[in-house]
């Protein structure tokens, strides 16, 4: 049992099925991303966290409380939400100091000494008198952000945190959220649709699809070894290529009838659809008929286009109508159309295959 | 590069502008300055200038008395416009209401009604189930005839609202009588304004539901208006309605000196 467990949850508005059976289970401390296209659930199974949906089926259990009835405001969870949702009519001191003024607990002295303390987290504090609308998009996050953390929430629950940010901003942010996570061990969900995002933040990635849990696993191990086709897809920078097992297991043909020999390689899944998953990383690109070394296997292919990126080439290469994507030197430049070679230790093959 | 209009469209727009603005403008420019006439009946162009006859509209103790009775009943009126309109158009667009669209025609519906029918209608149920015509009824007739205002306003001032200002104000630990205070009324703040701003508008200046229902020795100010120009057209009248609309446009400018025009109305 976990921290949070999430149990056969499952939604649907009317017709469409936001959420299909998904069973989660959320240690404490952990830094989770629910990755996936838009409409494959993630909002829907983080709002139902927060308790602003109510599932159809399934429950919410947080340390063994089932809180699955249990009402938005009573749940002692925050959440961070995509526009900041800031009150524009308090300051930021009031704002970030409302959870607490909710709660009732302390003083009031003591819960502005307590917003005062959020706010210097996200290094506000000069700030603490202007109105929202007075600051900027990143500071107004930030605000957010130590509204969400001042209550000490036993799970912090994020949506989109990024998306709304330029690129210089995206990068400070995610040192905050990492520097806040370390500091101070809060159990965190955040939903996102960028991969970047979620393996540079999270510990640990779900990707869903469909309202299902497609792939959960660590954020290396998701990235190294996707597993589906879909995932590797998603996840990004990788090159599938769809292949048919031999019998014997000792190799697979393309559909162009290539043969690959596959020793060394991962041992093939089960499962459907298989297809051949190379990072672009992992893949040299030589003179059709070179020697491509000690252990390396190749393939046949043909170049589609190439851009100069300074340092080395990118190179769009064509194997049996599949399109793969490969860096290689400056010298020799390969132009479209020249027939090459596709170099790789089979060590660093992937499969992937609908489950 | 910016298209040019060829000079017949200009002109013709030109006119039509022209035309509209006249319409608008020129019947108050009309009243305003023959308030300032020194001759003994409402005439135009006005004869001489004088401020007699706002002196005898402030000596004047039916005028004083009429223009109290209507800054109480607008207040009244104003007062519970609001408190019904913006509870209803809370619940409308805020609350998923079940049925909320055929509750936003009705409280819409005064708007299209006829107002005369309306006073009709009014007269005979106060008459049948009531005392008949008295102050009481024009408020209640006031009010009906006011809540849309606030209604649309306060409808459309949250429909533009962040919805999710409320939902995160649920994370945070407000209940619903919190996120009422907190979140809700601060945002529907500028459509409550406007509304009753309408509303008192609309009731200081409304004549056919008070003349349907007033009742003997009551009288508002365009009753008394409305009477003194039947009977004795006298420059007064103007005076009085320089005079609201002096008002009036104080109003506005404290609105938009305050709140800003186009928040309130946006």
């Amino acid at each position: 049992m976990g921290f949070l467990d999430l149990k056969n949850l499952t939604k649907r508005f009317g017709d469409f099925t936001a959420l299909d059976d998904v069973t989660l289970e959320i240690e404490r401390g952990t830094f989770v991303a629910l990755l996936g296209p838009s409409g494959c659930g993630k909002t829907t199974l983080l709002r139902i966290i927060a308790g602003l949906e109510r599932p159809t089926a399934g429950r919410v259990v947080i340390e063994g409380e089932d809180i699955t009835r249990k009402a938005p405001e009573a749940r002692r969870l925050a959440m961070m939400f995509q526009s900041y949702a800031l009150l524009p009519h308090m300051t930021v001191l009031e704002n970030v100091r409302f959870p607490l003024r909710m709660a009732g607990g302390d003083s009031v002295a003591r819960q502005r000494e307590r917003a005062r303390e959020a706010l210097a987290l996200v290094k506000l504090d000069p700030l603490a008198d202007r109105l929202p609308r007075a600051l900027s998009g990143g500071q107004q996050q930030r605000v957010a952000l130590a509204r969400a953390i001042v209550s000490e929430p036993r799970v912090l629950l994020l949506d989109e945190p990024l998306s709304n940010l330029d690129a210089r901003l995206r990068e400070d942010m995610q040192i905050e959220l990492q520097q806040l996570h370390e500091r101070f061990g809060l159990t965190t969900v955040f939903v996102t649709h960028d991969q970047e995002e979620a393996l540079s933040l999270a510990d640990r990635v779900v990707l869903m699809r469909q309202g299902r849990i497609e792939r959960d696993a660590g954020a290396e191990a998701i990235y190294d070894d996707p597993g589906t086709p879909f995932a590797a897809d998603f996840l990004g920078a990788a090159n599938l290529l769809p292949v048919t097992p031999e019998a014997d297991g000792a190799g697979v043909t393309l559909a162009d009838g290539q043969r690959l020999g596959i020793e060394g390689a991962p041992a093939l899944p089960q499962g459907r659809d298989l297809e051949l998953v190379l990072r672009q990383e992992d893949v040299g690109i030589l003179e059709a008929g070179a020697d491509p070394g000690e252990g390396r296997e190749t393939l046949a292919a043909e170049v589609v286009a190439s851009i100069f990126l300074g340092a080395r080439v990118r190179y769009v290469v064509k194997v049996a109508d599949t399109e793969l994507r490969v860096l290689g030197p400056r010298q020799p430049v390969f132009k479209p159309g020249t027939r090459v070679a596709l170099a790789f230790d089979p060590a660093a093959i992937r499969w992937a295959s609908e489950r | 590069m910016v298209r040019r209009f060829p000079p017949s469209a200009l002109f013709g727009g030109g006119a039509v502008l022209l035309v509209i603005l006249t319409f608008m403008l020129l019947p108050l420019a009309v009243v305003i300055m023959s308030s300032f006439t020194a001759s003994q009946f409402l005439v135009f162009p006005p004869q001489g200038f004088s401020l007699r006859w706002y002196g005898e509209v402030v000596a004047s103790t039916a005028y004083l008395e009429a223009a109290w009775v209507s800054l109480v009943l607008a207040t009244a009126v104003t007062i519970a416009s609001v408190a019904i309109g913006t509870t209803a158009a809370i619940a409308i667009q805020r609350r998923k209401l079940p049925f909320a669209a055929a509750f936003s025609g009705l409280f819409l519906s005064p708007l299209v009604l006829p107002t005369l029918i309306f006073g009709i209608g009014l007269l005979i149920v106060f008459s049948v189930y009531g005392d008949g015509p008295s102050l009481a009824a024009i408020w209640v007739g006031h009010v009906v005839i006011t809540v849309p205002y606030v209604v649309r306003t306060v409808m459309a001032v949250l429909a533009d609202a962040d919805p999710f200002v409320e939902e995160a104000a649920r994370t945070m630990g407000a209940g619903r009588l919190a996120r009422l205070w907190f979140v809700v009324l601060p945002q529907a703040r500028s459509g409550i304004i406007a509304g009753g701003f309408f509303a008192f508008n609309v009731s200081f200046d409304e004549a056919v539901i008070a003349l349907f229902l007033r009742a003997p020795g009551v009288e508002t100010l365009p009753m008394r208006i409305y009477g003194q120009l039947e009977f004795s057209p006298s420059p007064e009248v103007a005076a009085v309605s320089t005079l609201m609309i002096v008002m009036t446009v104080i109003v506005i400018v404290l609105i938009e000196r305050f709140l800003g025009l186009a928040r309130v109305s946006g």
